[in-house]
């Protein structure tokens, strides 16, 4: 760089770098501490990132696939689901409809949706559910203490979360995991779930399961909590649940209430159907005809 | 503690730094300790060397090594670790009557309490973290997003409070701060209520577990905590006087007469509760609560209901400790034994029946009852656990100071005595007499003597 030219004239308020020399060794930071600096800062950003990856609770959440419906507006939504025992044949295609659809384990024991029998032999009721009701049910029941009764009588209870309005799980969750959508939809968050089983306790209606390691698991997370979402995923986008749309016999029915003129509501208002077991207080919204709730 | 040279010197013993000079070191004292000393590390040492692949196995998600199903999803961890956080509170509710209240005679079991209070802490966290399938998303989730309408949040809020207050009590007590050791002892007490009744809340808010439900298993779950701190007590300081350990005449003559008598309450109230929740269960008016309390009397859990909790748990301790014969320190360290087993079997009868007798006929259930069986790492993790708790106090007794000393005298918090009520308020005769001359009474200042306080 060539030197300034003498004659060019100084400014006033300039002083002379000479003068500042002091000042500057002062305030300026040493190579040293000037690489201490930015190695904590480079540790922090790979710490930070290291976490984020470690606990999801920090991931983003805003690359959500887009709805199949555009206009879906989840505000004033009044999903609600009837179940008719009395139409129920037990064929377990439901439950196998589910487990495709969600990437449940084939493990009978772990279940979105089941279908119950309530049996009753020599004056008692005995309920079972072989595998979840997957494959259908055998001529006599499966139940302990059942073994070679003759079956005098019986129906089919399909079974599935109720997505209660009170719901236990969602306050007792202690990391906030499940919650509520803006349609009433309860989901868990496979992100923050702990896997703590508190929510699998809580629910009376015992729909909730831990997820096993399987060759299949629903968001691809062993460890959480699951359980039936009323397959949020198609009905956002204008669908019918699974195991609604394979129901051979409309068993299960599905539809938003909160439009007069829906089926779901003419079923509602015509033959008001029951929720299961109300003394829990937890306000299901899955109803039930027949013997279900003439039973009870 | 202090390092010199090359050298820690720890509770006066000097422990070489370097590897090699460590090892020969061990090697030394080792060969030194008695043969029964030796044996029993070896034991403890031996347990843990089998909970330890255990635990590896348990910690990866979903590898299903639990004898756990979805209808019987809390199992024998969570009862390790309801077990090991209400013996801590009940270590601190025992202690507390000496250190906090000034109680002569309960002041032995100071520093004994507080070593035992942390481990047995620490080991409930690790228990919790094996049975949560994602502990470290639980540290980071409790958080930064908090869940205040959970009952299991506020439990980790306030046993994670209490894990800090212990470690500064600890503290406090090995390096001579009675201030702050007061202050801790306090706070420590305090949370010693507040957090195993919120872990009776974590069961007695679910309306799902008739059985679990209602305020009275907060209550259980408070008297359970002091019946196994004060049992575990009386287990150590009954070895303490058998061993002739430090302070072995200061345990015969104030501890486990202290003991004898806090564990005699600690087991008529627990007797009383459990008896309280049996003719409730039998005689309720909802179906699943009269099922799992049949199924706990007179099912398959009856025979550790009956034979284990209330025989072996309750009536042979109260027996030992109101027969004279047997109101010897054998009598007690056998008694807590008794006792304290009976509290774990407790917990385990209770975690199973509220889970045993379907509130509904949903799920899986395999009706009448649901079936659950300990898997062999779910065991060997409990009994690593105990060994962990067993061989660190063994060390600590070992190799530390536990003698009460002079560094954490009584201080007492200047709560107002009777006679500084007493003398802040007019007496009959000084109104009297101030009537009959005609003036309002003035109020005495309180003498030097009537104030307590200060060290």
């Amino acid at each position: 760089m060539a030197a300034p030219s003498p004659d060019l004239p100084v400014p006033a308020e300039l002083v002379p770098l000479a003068d500042l020399a002091p000042a500057i060794t002062e305030i300026s930071v040493s190579r040293r501490r000037f690489l201490g600096f930015g190695l904590t800062l480079l540790g922090g950003i790979a710490g930070a990132t290291a976490l984020s990856r470690l606990v999801p609770v920090f991931e983003d959440t805003s690359s959500a696939p887009p709805p199949i419906v555009p206009a879906y507006d989840p505000v004033g939504k009044a999903w609600t689901f009837v179940v008719d025992s009395a139409s129920c044949i037990g064929c377990g295609l439901c439950v196998v409809a589910c487990k495709e659809e969600n990437a449940v384990t084939e493990d009978g024991e772990f279940a979105r949706t089941w279908v119950e029998r309530h049996a009753v032999a020599d004056g008692a009721v005995y309920v079972d559910s072989p595998d979840g009701g997957m494959d259908g049910f055998p001529a006599t029941s499966t139940a302990p203490g059942a073994e070679g009764k003759t079956i005098e009588s019986a129906f089919f209870e399909p079974r599935l979360c109720m997505q209660c309005e009170d719901s236990p799980c969602t306050s007792v969750c202690p990391v906030g995991a499940t919650y509520r959508t803006e349609d009433g939809i309860i989901l868990v968050d496979a992100r923050r779930c702990i896997g703590c089983g508190y929510c699998v306790v809580a629910c009376p209606y015992g729909a909730r399961y831990l997820t096993p390691a399987a060759e299949r698991a629903p968001n691809d997370t062993p460890g959480i909590a699951d359980k039936c979402t009323w397959c949020y995923h198609r009905i956002s986008r204008g669908a019918l649940p699974a195991c609604v749309e394979v129901c051979p016999v409309g068993a299960r029915r599905f539809g938003d209430a909160a439009d007069p003129e829906s089926d779901i509501a003419r079923l509602v208002r015509e033959r008001s159907p029951q929720p299961l077991y109300p003394e829990f207080g937890t306000r299901p919204r899955v109803l039930y005809l027949g013997p279900s709730v003439e039973e009870a | 503690m202090t390092i010199s040279g090359r050298t820690l010197i720890l509770a006066g013993r000097p422990i070489p730094l370097e590897p090699r000079e460590a090892a020969g070191a061990l090697g030394r004292e080792i060969a030194s300790m008695p043969r029964g000393l030796r044996l029993w590390f070896a034991v403890l040492l031996g347990a843990i060397a089998v909970a330890v692949p255990a635990a590896l196995v348990a910690l990866p998600p979903g590898w299903e090594v639990l004898g756990t199903t979805p209808t019987f999803e809390w199992g024998l961890l969570i009862v390790g670790y309801v077990f090991f956080a209400i013996t801590t509170s009940g270590l601190c509710l025992a202690s507390s009557l000496g250190t906090v209240f000034g109680i002569e005679r309960f002041r032995p079991l100071e520093k004994r309490h507080a070593i035992l209070a942390l481990l047995c802490l620490t080991t409930a966290f690790g228990i919790i973290a094996l049975d949560l399938h994602y502990p470290i998303r639980m540290v980071f989730g409790a958080v930064f997003v908090p869940s205040p309408s959970s009952p299991m949040w506020w439990m980790g809020v306030f046993y994670g409070i209490y894990l800090c207050v212990l470690v500064v009590e600890v503290w406090s007590m090995f390096t001579n701060h009675p201030r702050i050791h007061q202050v801790t002892c306090t706070m420590a007490a305090c949370t010693a209520i507040v957090a195993p009744a919120t872990l009776g809340a974590v069961f007695g808010v679910l309306v799902a577990r008739p059985f679990w439900h209602g305020p009275f298993t907060v209550a259980l779950m408070v008297a359970s905590a002091f019946l196994s701190g004060t049992a575990l007590l009386g287990m150590v300081f009954f070895a303490v006087h058998r061993l002739h350990l430090a302070g072995a005449e200061r345990a015969a003559s104030l501890a486990i007469p202290a003991i004898r008598l806090l564990l005699g309450l600690g087991l008529t109230v627990v007797a009383l509760l459990v008896a309280r929740q049996v003719l409730v269960g039998l005689t309720s008016d909802l179906p699943a609560f009269r099922e799992a309390t049949t199924l706990l009397v007179a099912g398959p859990l009856a025979w550790q209901f009956w034979g284990l909790r209330v025989v072996l748990g309750l009536a042979v301790p109260i027996a030992l400790l109101a027969l004279p014969a047997t109101r010897t320190p054998i009598g007690t360290g056998i008694a807590s034994f008794l006792a304290i087993a009976g509290v774990f079997v407790d917990r385990m009868t209770f975690v199973a029946a509220g889970q045993i007798a379907p509130t509904s006929v949903a799920g899986n259930i395999s009706a009448p009852f649901a079936v659950y069986s300990p898997s062999l790492v779910e065991i060997a993790i409990i009994l690593g656990a105990v060994a962990f708790v067993a061989l660190a106090y063994s060390l600590a007794e070992r190799y530390l100071d536990l003698d009460e000393s002079d560094a954490h005298a009584v201080v007492t918090l200047p709560v107002p005595s009777l006679n500084r009520i007493r003398a802040l308020l007019p007496s009959r005769r000084r109104v009297a007499r101030d009537a009959a001359v005609g003036v309002g009474a003035p109020v005495p200042a309180p003498t030097p003597g009537s104030v307590e306080g200060g060290a």
